[in-house]
């Protein structure tokens, strides 16, 4: 991190460069108490930059050019994404194909990763073990395990760790939370959320060798070996339940997240978790098509379920100065004793139901946190330690009933979940799959 | 549906009568594990997947709770499998099919001697490291004394992953790996 008004060269002369010639200086050197303060800039290092990376590296980059950050590196195993992340980039940043190189720098303050769910997990604790703060993709990991692994390592290393369900910071999120904190609806019993289905591989093909310009080996990591397919990769890793699980946990880490936070249920967890649905006959896809997940919370008492395709409701009307919802096909149905509320998408979209949008509150009203943005609350908690809206312990929670939905469905059995001790209950196969041996050396 | 019936289904050319089969064919037991193993080893990559599917749907229905009795000789079959007249592909499947099941005996015992198989033995740690019991602790502590130097990590790390201290064979994360082509602009 760097403070805007040292001279940045007069600094790295002085500390001399032969001990690796660091290109920026981070908040260990010169922020106090290892935290920067609200004038220095973070360094920033970009894991994953394809897709969902290629966005944050391109917001990060226009931040670098109002002074906020510096770019410093760039990773991926794919060389045609790497090479055009670095142009992005700039020539301040170095290329890496292998993450931990990155990880390793200690310029470096924090590390934005955007790699395939499989990955998550291993990645942020590693950079956490280095002492970067992590902004992280949803969902947060993909095993019990992982995600305890990650609350550990971002507690023991002191990082600030925002999880990338952005709808949490979405304006119509803090007018729905606002509106419901409230008892506008009375108490909430039950939150239907509905999501159109997972897609079918209608177009398989047979492994093969895999391109020259992607490293297979680096992709897989912490999975097993396996033939490359060209189905895997890139973004069609999300419908393959090892690397990516479906719609529930691409959307459901969304949609759910906005749940979870509006119903006070961060830190709790469901008793029971039974879900159904139907997989694809054939190709490489495996998660579920159709599903559907009934997790029931006690203390208080209340009932979540996830829907492919589910109930969805129509979309409201909206005038032409008011935000179009422009992804209609998921959300969820708050149902409350007094009445029900709607929103729509739950990520970087999130449109809340025109009577929570235009809800007046009458003194004595109960406000909420009003987030100024993901990234701006993820920089906000690297420099002061505050808990971030989508903290580590929030993202591993709702990650977690991702897996549980999934882990039911291909268990084709209800499980019994002790929230306390975050644990299935009573079910041998099932508490094995709680966490997966990953292959040497890229594990936790 | 009969064991016959079953197995001709997933090998079906039809891939709606293939998907069908395999998706009810929890129940079907251990008699049809060795067919459905030939399957697995066939040339077509779709019948192959369904073959694979098939196993896996019988592994999670024997695998419930108070279902001992049905997963014993689902166990037995699986085991069977893992000898060397099965290809790679089909016995690394069926070690982590185990890893779910097993919990020692003869299960245990044939996964530990995939320990020394040069193209199973990071999958056999594995599965070792996910089944729970002393039997497979054991297997991975002497598979440690006997294992090749280049192995040696990898199993130490299981262990750790088990609870035991391994001295003397640090974890090493950041090894050695092929550096990016990539240059910044402009280096």
């Amino acid at each position: 991190m760097r403070k805007r008004t040292i001279g940045r060269r007069r600094f790295l002369a002085a500390a001399g460069a032969a001990i690796g010639a660091p290109l920026f200086v981070p908040a260990g050197v010169l922020g106090a108490a290892g935290r920067p303060g609200a004038n220095e800039r973070i360094v920033t290092g970009h894991i994953g930059v394809g897709g969902m990376g290629g966005g944050h590296l391109r917001d990060m980059v226009a931040r670098m050019k109002r002074r906020e950050v510096d770019v410093a590196a760039v990773c991926d195993v794919d060389e045609k994404r790497l090479a055009r992340a670095s142009r992005t980039a700039g020539r301040q940043a170095s290329p890496y194909r292998d993450y931990r190189y990155l990880i390793d720098r200690k310029d470096i303050d924090a590390v934005v990763i955007a790699t395939p769910d499989h990955w998550h997990g291993v990645q942020t604790v590693h950079a956490a073990e280095r002492g970067k703060h992590v902004y992280v993709e949803k969902p947060a990991c993909c095993t019990i395990e992982e995600g305890k692994a990650m609350v550990a390592a971002a507690k023991k290393h002191r990082v600030s760790v925002q999880v990338g369900s952005q709808g949490r910071s979405q304006p119509e999120a803090y007018l729905a939370h606002r509106y419901l904190v409230n008892g506008t609806i009375g108490t909430v019993r039950r939150v239907d959320c509905f999501h159109y289905p997972s897609p079918v591989d209608r177009r398989p093909v047979a492994d093969s060798a895999p391109p020259p310009e992607l490293d297979w080996d680096l992709w897989l990591g912490p999975l097993r070996w396996r033939p490359y397919n060209r189905r895997y990769c890139h973004g069609t890793f999300r419908w393959v339940m090892e690397s990516g699980g479906g719609q529930i946990r691409d959307r459901g880490a969304h949609v759910m997240s906005c749940a979870m936070w509006w119903m006070g249920a961060d830190g709790t967890g469901p008793v029971t978790v039974e879900a159904t649905g139907v997989a694809p006959k054939g190709g490489l896809w495996d998660s579920a098509v159709l599903m559907n997940v009934v997790y029931t919370f006690k203390d208080p008492d209340w009932v979540l379920t996830w829907s492919q395709p589910g109930e969805p409701a129509p979309p409201e009307e909206r005038t032409s100065d008011e935000a179009r919802i422009v992804r209609p096909g998921y959300g969820a149905v708050y149902r409350g004793d007094h009445g029900t509320f709607v929103h729509w998408g739950g990520d970087g979209g999130t449109w809340a139901e025109r009577k929570a949008r235009e809800w007046k509150p009458g003194p004595g009203a109960k406000d909420v946190f009003r987030s100024p943005g993901h990234k701006e609350d993820w920089f906000t908690g690297i420099r002061t330690g505050a808990k971030t809206v989508m903290n580590i312990e929030a993202g591993v929670g709702v990650a977690f009933l991702c897996i549980l939905g999934n882990l039911s469905f291909v268990l084709g059995r209800a499980l019994r979940w002790d929230a306390g001790k975050q644990e299935i209950v009573g079910d041998e196969q099932a508490r094995r799959l709680m966490s997966r041996p990953q292959r040497h050396p890229y594990h936790l | 549906m009969s064991k016959k019936d079953l197995i001709e289904r997933i090998g079906s050319e039809d891939p709606e009568v293939r998907g069908e089969a395999w998706q009810g064919a929890g129940n079907a037991g251990p008699a049809v594990i060795p067919g459905l193993a030939k399957l697995a080893a066939s040339g077509d990559f779709e019948i192959v997947r369904a073959a694979k599917r098939a196993l896996w749907k019988i592994v999670r229905h024997v695998g419930r709770p108070g279902a001992g009795d049905e997963r014993t000789p689902v166990v037995e079959a699986l085991t069977k499998l893992l000898g060397a007249r099965r290809p790679p592909t089909v016995r690394r499947e069926v070690l982590w099919m185990l890893s779910e099941l097993a919990v020692g005996g003869r299960a245990v015992r044939r996964v530990a001697g995939l320990l020394s198989d040069p193209e199973l033995c990071e999958d056999a740690r594995m599965a070792l490291e996910r089944i729970p019991g002393e039997e497979s602790l054991a297997a991975l502590q002497k598979g440690l004394e006997s294992a090749p130097a280049e192995l040696k990590t990898n199993i130490a790390q299981s262990l750790r992953a088990r609870g035991v201290d391994v001295p003397g064979l640090p974890c090493r994360k950041l090894v050695p790996s092929r550096p990016t082509a990539v240059k910044a602009p402009g280096a």
